[in-house]
Order: structure tokens, then C-alpha cells, then sequence
């Protein structure tokens, strides 16, 4: 490729990124407009960037307290997910039997399942378990941890066994001979060659938990529980969004996420570095 | 002796997901199943009856449901090829040499981090202000007018806000299977003199089919259950012409009471639905390749 | 590596662990068994207005200073909070105190009610603005709101608005100089569900009237009030902004701008306008049938579930009394809250232009109520919006068709 081909093909990239990100800028901006600027021009710069929705937005979502919330939640979760979820898939694959087959194509089929045919039943099951086993699942940080790990579960399976089969068996077959337990097998040989999958699998859970409304809107109750995207509630009216806020508490919201996504790519890509020595 | 370590090893290693998973899913699923043969408004302390098939045939005669279901299906046809040309496209891109494929990436990916109903919100604004500014100001008003008050511009927008999203999330899984071949293979494959769009079709593509299998089906089932952006971009309308599988089902719970009906109605797509998906899976599975 | 899966085992197990131990926690959010001497139980009060989420948990805090019992307020976005509120029910994990909307609503929530008939601050409840059920009273109205034509003072008088000649007309007269006379707009309320209001509300039983149409007894397309009705509605189509262009923002921004003259509102849409700056408006009736009152209702009231414990519906009495007996409550009701008392108990010293036309009629009696709390569940936004959107899409379709549309959907909703 010569240089002007290459030049012109990053002008194109980023341009196209660009496009790609209008919704965001029309977060951006009117995270800084009043109600009557939005209405005059809801695509223009605004007039002022001042931060005042943002502050309010702080303060109003009891941002610190929601963010911690959010943050043990989603990690918690995460790190379950992906240490029941790769071991599952592992044996699902190495075990080619059919009970096997049925397991993985039970995670798979209740993909399909819309949430919303399964939230009444589910807290009805969640309601019972507190009556006749005396677990608090509602209400509680951990219960919701329990139920994202639950719905998390099929698609990391599904991930992970998809990945699964190129990783080499005969390494697994070695380490058995040197004596190693399925256990050791497992995590000494076979998880650290998942990196990638792993990360794009922590990525995309991260993001699907940290942003999720409707679960903990179920779960969680008192105030002091409540997680990020529950806290922004006080600007999602009936009929009306107060708009500088919600787009403020947004962007707060998203923030997090950015830093995190940004820095977990970079370790796929050294993931792929380090795979290419081995 | 090894037989049965082995079945303790399977034990170990997947009972506890299943033991969470069962919980969560598959016992409210099944309550689910037993709620469509009950006649029920969905409050707990009022009364449930046991109706046998009544609510099943009551969905065959619901023409308005009938009617989701094809825009679901439409839907979901159109969200599948634009999206994984899309998420394709854009991984193929942004692994490519170039030096901005590293920001490149991180942009196409923003999408995501946008969850839930306010993402419907947002491209409101796009659909009916920025449409109509550029209709105004630059012409091509065939293109640009507000979309959602035209029944079917309206699903067009909901494919297009789906697919928006959905790219830059089978992005990542593609880039994920296109870092899984080896360099070496590429390499050799230019050695021996192969173009471009050789070494697409018949390396690329063969050893991605893993990646395929999975954004195919995340897309579709993705696409099947879509409920925030439908409800924040077009509630439905204009005229029930955008109102989607989950939707109509949602309504039919939490707007008339129905709640039998509306579990009978979830029982039947998803029945359809697994179908349709796991006769995808399975044909594209077959196509994978063993390392 | 090996440190990576250590931690990852640890935390595994420090979930779990958590998880257990919060097991051995005991029964949640318990009896009330108060801490202090004399305290009452903690409650939870979860209702539907976001708009006074934050007043409102305000308020609850004054309430723990003043007297050491404790509320959590809940919350929830707009359409949101009947699934919550649904699915927290039938978990067993409902609230102490909920709101929901009289009517139809009401009555479906029915089997969760405390009877209030015998607590003293019900006997403050205005005339007429008391829900009973069975004979038992089982509601606090927290306020009342009131809806018909908001107007720009400076652009229309009520009186030059007084029947559909002179509501055409006027719509004409604004359309000439290329104003909008009156602007409906694309949320199923605002579009159908409070217009739609009038025809009902003006017959002599509107509930009883609503039974008919349920029952198929009566058409709309055979009441002169509907025929009417759906002139106006005609009229609008003809000499307005398509309503489905109009957001709610927009329809506030148009009418502050001098943009539209009239919109269909309610008084709770004083909060929005005032964000567009100071305005000269007022309320008046929609003149359907030479029509001359506001509606007038309640759109939600308080009520205490009777699954909570004893000592949470003693503490439940204790804060419901607090609020609607107390200067602080009072206080926020009217100033913080913005609500039209509905309690002969709370005055209303300073309220803002459209809630003072609302609190007049009231006064004067020229108020209809809201049938459309009796309107079978979910019909505004599943039939009655989209039949209204294709009234508006298409221009062909007459009058007397979109009134057999509507009675055809009527007749298939569920009741």
C-alpha cells in the first residue's frame, strides 16, 4: 500500500468513527443546555459549558455511594461468572457425551428467553427462597450478584465453548501424564490460553451489568442499595426527561466504562503478542 | 475407577453454574410454562385459574400479535445482515495496520456503553431534528424526514439504532477470533501469491466460523428480544406497525393483566424461535474447524 | 498467574461466604423491631410521581428528625413503576406504603388494602375525593390535578373559545398567520387519553357510562357527545401541527415561544413551562358541547398494604398522619410537592397560575371527573393511541370512522 492509499484510508477510519459517534455528541451537549436551549436547538453547541448539571447530577444520584455499589456488584459478579463459566464450558466440550450436548444446548436456548416473560416468576422464586430458606435474595447487593450470575451464565458458556476448540488437546493430554489433577489442568493450561476470550467475555458482562436497569430495579429496593443507572430514576419522568441531567448522569455513568473497555483491549492485544511467541 | 473420578470432576467443575443458573432461570421459566394454562391478572393475592389450552387458542386469534411476530421477524432478518457485515467490516478495519485502528476501535465500541431506553431517547433527536435539518438544508428530503412517523421508516430506524449498537459488540468477538490465526498461516499464504480476497474466503472466514456461530446467534437472539429501544424510539407506532414480539407481550402483561396470555405468547415464540436458532447453531457448528 | 486464580478463588469464596452470612442474617426487613424506646417500625413508601421523588425523600428525612421513625423512599422511573411495583408484590417484598391510581387501578390492587375508614386523617378528606371500596375507605388522595386548555393569555381569551364554531374559527384565525391554535402531542395521554376525557365525563354517570361502552351497550359512534367530539378532533387534524411531530417538550416550548396559542394540558405542566421563563397562562375548559368545567381528579392516592407487619402498619398510620396533620407535611405538600390540596385540612396560599384555575373550579364546582381512570387497563396505550395516531397519519379517514374504530377496539380490549 503507498503512503497517500494509507493516508487516506486513516482519514476514512477515523471519519467513520466519527459518524459512528453523533448519538454520543448529542449526549455530550446537551448535558450543558437548559430546558429552552435544548428546545431551540437540540444538535447545536451550547452556548455555556458550565458544569453545573453535572454537580447537581452528582449529587442528586448520591454518586459516590451508587458508584461503589455498581463497582461491587459488577465485579463480583464478573470474576463468578467467568471462573464458573470457563470451567463449565471446559467440561462441557472435553466430555463429549450427551448429556453434555443437552446442557450446552439449555444454556443456548435460554438465551432466547425474553426477561421480561421471566422477572414475575423469577421473584416469586426469589420470594420463596427468602420465606422457606431464610436467604434474603432480594433486596440485598449479593442476591442480585447471585441472579447476574444466573443470566450471565449462558452466554459466557456459549463463548467459551465456542472458543475452547482451539486450544490444543494434546497439551492438556501432557500435563495429565505429568500427574496434574483436572483441576490444575485446568487452571495452569487451559485458562491462561483463554485470555482473549476471557477479556472480550469480562468486557461485555462488565458493560451489560454495570449499565443494567430492569434486574436491580427488581431487586434492590432502599436507597442505600441502589446502583448507578437506578440512581438516575429522579430525572426519567412519566412523560418528560429532564434532559441535562439524565445526559450528565449519562455520561458519569458511561465514564468508568470507557477506562475500563480502553485498558482491557490493550490486554487482548498483548494477549494475541504473547500467543504469537508461544 | 477413572470412569467415575471423571464423573466427580464433571460434577465439580459445572454443578455450581448450574446449581445458579437453574435457580434464576430455568425454575422461573418453568413456573412461567405453568402460568400459561392459568387465567391470572398478575397480583399475587387475586385469583388464578386453571384454564387449560384457552390462552393458546386466544394467541392464534390475536391478530395483533400474529402481526408482531412477522415485524419481529422482518426485523430480526434485516438486524442480522447489517450487523454482521457491519461488526465484520469494522473488525477486518480495525485490525488492519493502520495506525488510528487502535482509537478506531475504542470508538466503534462507544455504542455499547450506552444502555437501556435512554439510547432510544437519544436517537429521537437524530430522527426527528437532525433528519429534518439536513432535509432541510442540504436536500435528499426522500432520505431525510422523520423516519418514525412512517410505518415503515419506523422499523427501518429501530434496524438502524440496532444495528448501531450491535457492530461494534460483534466487533469485539470477531477481533477475538481474527486474533486466533496465526500470523504464520497469513504469511505463508502471500508467500504463495494469494490476494487479498483469496486469503479472506479461504483462510479467514473458514477459521472464523466459531466467530460466526456466535454473532449470528447473539445477533438473533439479540434482535428477537428487543424491548428498550423499541419502546424509547417508537413505543410501537406509528399504528402498532413497530410494536415487536417483546413488546406486545409486555403490554399484554402489564397493560391488560393478561398475564396467562402473555406467558402462552412467550411459550410459543420461544418454541419458534429455539427452532429457527438451533438448526443455526448446529448447521454452522458443524462447519467449524478443529485446531 | 497462579496469584491471578488465588484471588479469583478467593473472592469466589468471600461471595459466597457473604452470601451465606447475610443468610444467617434473619428475616430481611424484619418485624419493626425498633431500636429505640418507643420508636416505631421502619417502613418504605414507594409511589408513582418521579417528579416529587426528591421533595419527597427530603420530607421523609424531616420526618426522622422531628420524630426518630424511620421511612425509606423508593423509586422508580415513570413507566416503570407499575412493574415494580407488581413484581415486589408478588415476591412478598411489597412496600409498607404505595400509591396507585383510582379506578381501575385501584380496584385491582384491591386485595392488598389496610381499611382506613376509622383513622382520623382521613376525616379531612375533601367531599367527593374519597375512595372507598366495599364501604371501607382504603385511600389518601395526595393531591388533585386538573386538565382542559392551557392558553397564552396574550394570544386567546375564554371567551372568544366557547364551542366548536368558536374553536374553529380561533384554530383558523391562528392558522392564517401561521400560528398553531391548539397542539395535541405524541404521548398517549396527551394525545387521546385526557381529550377523550370530555365525551365521557359530560354524560350524567360518566362511570356508569364507561360500564355501558364496556359492556357494548353503548356506541360512541351513536353519542352525540362523541360525534362531537370527533369533529373536534377533526378540527384539530385540519387547522393544526400534526400532533405526532410534537413532543411534550416541544408542545411546552411551542406555547412559551407564542409558538401555539393552546395546548391540551394539565397543571402538573407548570413545572416545565416555568423552565421556559415567565409566562402569562391559565386553564379553561375544553368547550365540548358548550363544555364549562375543568377536569378535575385525583391521579393517585396513598395506601397501606395489609401483607406488611403489624408494627410496619402502626408505624405506616403514624407517618400518613404525620404528613397531612403536621406544618412540615402540610407545608411540603402545597410548597414542595406543588399539589392541589385535597384536604380541607391544607390551605393553598400561593400556587402557580394553572393550578390556581384547577383550585377555583374546584371551589365554584365546575369540575368533571376523570372517567378515564375507569377506562379498561391498558387501553390508551395499546388501542386508543394507535387508532388516533392513523386519525392524524391519514387524512382520509372521517370522523365517524375513528369513532367505530375506537368502539370496534373497545369492544375487544379486555375488561
Amino acid at each position: 500500500m503507498n503512503r497517500v492509499n494509507k493516508w487516506i484510508a486513516e482519514i476514512l477510519l477515523v471519519a467513520l468513527a466519527l459518524v459512528f459517534l453523533s448519538p454520543i455528541y448529542i449526549m455530550l451537549v446537551n448535558s450543558f443546555k437548559d430546558r429552552s436551549e435544548l428546545y431551540n436547538n437540540a444538535l447545536a453547541l451550547p452556548t455555556s459549558f458550565s458544569f453545573t448539571y453535572y454537580a447537581q447530577a452528582l449529587e442528586k444520584m448520591n454518586f459516590l455511594t451508587a458508584f461503589g455499589n455498581s463497582l461491587y456488584v459488577t465485579i463480583v459478579s464478573v470474576v463468578i461468572v467467568v471462573v464458573l463459566a470457563s470451567m463449565t464450558a471446559w467440561m462441557l466440550v472435553r466430555t463429549n457425551n450427551r448429556l453434555s450436548q443437552v446442557i450446552f444446548m439449555v444454556f443456548v436456548a435460554t438465551m432466547l428467553i425474553p426477561f421480561q416473560t421471566l422477572m414475575m416468576p423469577l421473584m416469586q422464586t426469589m420470594g420463596w427462597i427468602r420465606t422457606n430458606l431464610g436467604i434474603p435474595m432480594l433486596n440485598t447487593h449479593e442476591g442480585l450478584i447471585f441472579m447476574n450470575v444466573g443470566f450471565h451464565a449462558s452466554l459466557a458458556v456459549f463463548l467459551y465453548h465456542g472458543f475452547m476448540k482451539s486450544i490444543p488437546i494434546a497439551l492438556e493430554e501432557a500435563a495429565t501424564l505429568d500427574g496434574c489433577s483436572k483441576f490444575g489442568v485446568f487452571w495452569r493450561i487451559v485458562f491462561p490460553m483463554l485470555k482473549t476470550i476471557t477479556i472480550t467475555i469480562a468486557i461485555l458482562d462488565v458493560i451489560a451489568m454495570w449499565n443494567d436497569y430492569l434486574l436491580p430495579s427488581l431487586t434492590l429496593s432502599d436507597k442505600g442499595l441502589r446502583t448507578i443507572p437506578l440512581s438516575t430514576f429522579y430525572f426519567f419522568g412519566e412523560f418528560t426527561i429532564v434532559w441535562n441531567l439524565a445526559m450528565a448522569g449519562l455520561t458519569l455513568t458511561i465514564i468508568p466504562v470507557v477506562i475500563f473497555y480502553f485498558t482491557a483491549q490493550k490486554h487482548i492485544i498483548k494477549g494475541i503478542a504473547e500467543g504469537a511467541v508461544k | 475407577m477413572n470412569k467415575w473420578k471423571n464423573k466427580a470432576w464433571f460434577v465439580l467443575f459445572t454443578v455450581p453454574l448450574l446449581l445458579v443458573f437453574t435457580t434464576v432461570v430455568i425454575i422461573p421459566f418453568i413456573i412461567g410454562i405453568v402460568y400459561s394454562f392459568i387465567k391470572w391478572d398478575g397480583i399475587a393475592a387475586n385469583a388464578k385459574q386453571f384454564v387449560g389450552f384457552s390462552n393458546y387458542v386466544q394467541v392464534f386469534q390475536d391478530d395483533r400479535f400474529m402481526h408482531s411476530a412477522w415485524i419481529t421477524i422482518q426485523f430480526t432478518l434485516m438486524a442480522l445482515v447489517l450487523v454482521n457485515v457491519a461488526g465484520l467490516g469494522l473488525s477486518l478495519l480495525v485490525t488492519s495496520k493502520l495506525k488510528s485502528s487502535n482509537l478506531a476501535r475504542t470508538l466503534f465500541f462507544m455504542p455499547n456503553l450506552i444502555g437501556g431506553l435512554i439510547l432510544g431517547y437519544i436517537w429521537k433527536f437524530i430522527f426527528t431534528d437532525a433528519f429534518k435539518y439536513i432535509g432541510e438544508n442540504v436536500g435528499a428530503e426522500n432520505i431525510f424526514f422523520n423516519w418514525l412517523l412512517n410505518p415503515q421508516y419506523a422499523l427501518y430506524a429501530i434496524v438502524v439504532v440496532f444495528a448501531w449498537q450491535m457492530a461494534g459488540y460483534t466487533m469485539i468477538i470477531y477481533i477475538a477470533g481474527l486474533q486466533g490465526i496465526p500470523d504464520d498461516l497469513m504469511e505463508a499464504a502471500q508467500v504463495d501469491g494469494a490476494g487479498p480476497w483469496h486469503r479472506l474466503t479461504k483462510i479467514v472466514f473458514p477459521l472464523l466460523m466459531p466467530s460466526f456461530t456466535i454473532c449470528l446467534f447473539l445477533t438473533l437472539s439479540g434482535a428477537f428480544k428487543i424491548f428498550d429501544v423499541n419502546l424509547s424510539l417508537t413505543g410501537g407506532g406509528p399504528v402498532n406497525s413497530t410494536e415487536m414480539f417483546a413488546m406486545n407481550i409486555f403490554n399484554e402483561i402489564f397493560g391488560y393483566s393478561r398475564y396467562g396470555i402473555g406467558q402462552a405468547k412467550a411459550i410459543i415464540f420461544f418454541v419458534v424461535v429455539a427452532a429457527i436458532t438451533l438448526v443455526q447453531v448446529y448447521i454452522t457448528k458443524k462447519r467449524e474447524v478443529q485446531m | 498467574m497462579k496469584r491471578a486464580i488465588r484471588i479469583a478463588s478467593i473472592l469466589t469464596t468471600a461471595a459466597l461466604m457473604t452470601a451465606s452470612l447475610a443468610a444467617c442474617g434473619g428475616s430481611g426487613d424484619g418485624g419493626g423491631s425498633g431500636s429505640g424506646e418507643g420508636k416505631l417500625a421502619k417502613i418504605s413508601l414507594f409511589q408513582s410521581k418521579v417528579e416529587i421523588a426528591g421533595p419527597l425523600e427530603a420530607l421523609a428525612k424531616k420526618y426522622t428528625e422531628e420524630t426518630g421513625n424511620e421511612v425509606d423512599v423508593w423509586g422508580s422511573a415513570g413507566d416503570n413503576y407499575i412493574s415494580q411495583l407488581q413484581a415486589k408484590l408478588n415476591a412478598g417484598e411489597g412496600p409498607t406504603i404505595f400509591s396507585v391510581q383510582p379506578g381501575a387501578e385501584a380496584q385491582k390492587y384491591a386485595s392488598y388494602y389496610v381499611d382506613l375508614s376509622n383513622e382520623d386523617y382521613v376525616k379531612n378528606i375533601a367531599p367527593g375525593l374519597s375512595t372507598e371500596i366495599d364501604g371501607k375507605t382504603v385511600g389518601v388522595p395526595i393531591g388533585v390535578e386538573g386538565f382542559g386548555l392551557v392558553y397564552n393569555k396574550d394570544l386567546v381569551r375564554p371567551d372568544e373559545v366557547t364551542d366548536l364554531e368558536s374553536f374553529t374559527s380561533v384554530l383558523q384565525k391562528f392558522k392564517g398567520e401561521g400560528k398553531n391554535g391548539i397542539s395535541l402531542s405524541q404521548e398517549a395521554y396527551f394525545l387521546i387519553g385526557h381529550i377523550i376525557n370530555t365525551p365521557f365525563s359530560v354524560q350524567d354517570d360518566p362511570k356508569g357510562f364507561v360500564e355501558k361502552v364496556n359492556s357494548g351497550e353503548v356506541k360512541m359512534a351513536d353519542t352525540p357527545a362523541f360525534q362531537e367530539f370527533a369533529r373536534f378532533m377533526e378540527t384539530i387534524r385540519e387547522n393544526s401541527v400534526n400532533p405526532l411531530e410534537v413532543t411534550y417538550d416541544s408542545q411546552m416550548g411551542d406555547l412559551a415561544a407564542g409558538k401555539s396559542a393552546m395546548v391540551h394540558q394539565g397543571n402538573w405542566s407548570y413545572g416545565m413551562l416555568s423552565e421556559f421563563g415567565d409566562l402569562n397562562v391559565s386553564m379553561m375548559p375544553l368547550p365540548l358541547g358548550g363544555n364549562d368545567k375543568l377536569a378535575v381528579d385525583l391521579p393517585a392516592m396513598w395506601v397501606i398494604n395489609n401483607k406488611a407487619t403489624e408494627a410496619q402498619i402502626e408505624a405506616a398510620h403514624a407517618f400518613i398522619d404525620w404528613v397531612f396533620n403536621s406544618e412540615t407535611g402540610k407545608n411540603a405538600i402545597v410548597n414542595e410537592f406543588k399539589f392541589i390540596p385535597s384536604m380541607t385540612n391544607i390551605e393553598a396560599p400561593n400556587l402557580d397560575p394553572l393550578s390556581q384555575a384547577v383550585f377555583e373550579a374546584t371551589q365554584s364546582g365546575k369540575t368533571i371527573p376523570w372517567a378515564l381512570n375507569y377506562f379498561p387497563q391498558g387501553i390508551i396505550i395499546n388501542d386508543l393511541a394507535p387508532i388516533t395516531q392513523e386519525f392524524f397519519l391519514d387524512g382520509s379517514i372521517t370522523g365517524e370512522q375513528y369513532l367505530q374504530k375506537l368502539d370496534e377496539a373497545w369492544a375487544k380490549a379486555p375488561k
